[in-house]
């Protein structure tokens, strides 16, 4: 009988810390998370990417919006300003561009980037302004072809 | 006399790049805000602003997404995008103005007001705000600060979190411009 207490009690008392945990983990979590070792819901190269957006935005939000994606592109420039790691990939149109904010984790593989290289980032995708924004971005580095 | 054309041609397209840059973009704008109550002190940081300048009509276009706002807190990600912002149905905030009595050629740092109308939550307000105005080099940088009340937004706060979050909220900008081309 005693035995049976004992472990409710202890079941009772590890549930309670589960759902403590997973309660209070947003609480205290940072929203600069790393996606690095994170898979990748959707593939697509810059172009396609913002075709979509260029022809249909909300559409677009409804496929890529506040999921991780993976987007293949040459880079077209590397800015620092405002002590922010930013990578912005071309796209056949002139205007429009993909804005990649890149997690300071990252730091080490910025360095090695040039102009005109092709590369892949993984973020999450913002939605479209100009540009289609992506946060929280790794980078991926493929030889160029 | 045909040989004179290409010559005349290429004269004309040297003088088309001597045309006044009247456009301006900035696509890496900071925009920030703060709500400070006893309670808890919330901040939030987009840096991906986008904003258009044009010189020659004294307009400045703002527009960002919500969800780009980044915070401390998951927590607090979660609750501006999903109770207070509803980013799902206005995902952008925007503002359109003019600046007062702007000189573009005025090399020294101008204050000028910007009067406008912003936009969010799927609310239009007008406003006025005093900005801060550099032309370094010819590219232009704008700055500054001003405050929102909540109410004016039609941004509901829970009973129960009314004490954690500020009745108004301050906003910072600042927008680093480059010419644009189309």
């Amino acid at each position: 009988m005693k035995n049976k207490k004992i472990t409710f009690l202890s079941i009772l008392v590890l549930l309670l810390l589960m759902s403590g945990y997973f309660y209070n983990i947003p609480l205290f979590s940072s929203s600069e998370k790393n996606l690095q070792n994170e898979l990748a819901e959707l593939a697509v190269s810059s172009n396609d990417l913002i075709n979509a957006y260029s022809i249909n935005e909300e559409k677009s939000d409804r496929l890529y919006a506040g999921k991780i994606i993976e987007v293949t592109g040459f880079i077209k420039e590397i800015s620092f300003l405002n002590n922010r790691n930013t990578i912005i990939l071309n796209s056949n149109t002139e205007t429009f561009g993909v804005i990649c904010d890149v997690n300071p984790n990252q730091e080490e593989k910025i360095k090695l980037l040039k102009k005109h290289q092709k590369i892949r980032v993984k973020g999450i995708c913002k939605g479209f302004l100009k540009d289609v924004i992506l946060l929280n971005c790794s980078i991926d580095l493929i030889p160029n072809e | 006399m045909n040989k004179l054309f290409p010559l005349f041609f290429l004269l004309i397209s040297f003088a088309d790049f001597d045309v006044k840059q009247s456009q301006f973009i900035a696509r890496q704008g900071q925009v920030s805000f703060f709500s400070y109550t006893s309670v808890e002190n919330i901040e939030a940081k987009n840096n991906q602003v986008l904003s258009l300048l044009d010189i020659d009509k004294k307009e400045i276009a703002i527009s960002m997404l919500m969800r780009a706002f980044v915070f401390k807190k998951d927590l607090m990600y979660e609750h501006f995008n999903e109770s207070y912002i509803e980013s799902d149905m206005y995902p952008k905030a925007n503002f359109i103005g003019k600046i007062i009595d702007f000189d573009a050629s005025n090399k020294e740092t101008q204050t000028r007001i910007v009067r406008g109308k912003l936009t969010i939550h799927g609310i239009t307000k007008e406003i006025e705000i005093k900005t801060a105005i550099e032309n370094t080099k010819g590219n232009y940088s704008i700055s500054g600060d001003f405050d929102i009340s909540i109410k004016d937004f039609q941004i509901k706060v829970p009973p129960i979190l009314s004490s954690n979050i500020a009745k108004t909220i301050s906003i910072k900008f600042t927008f680093q411009y480059q010419p644009y081309e189309e």
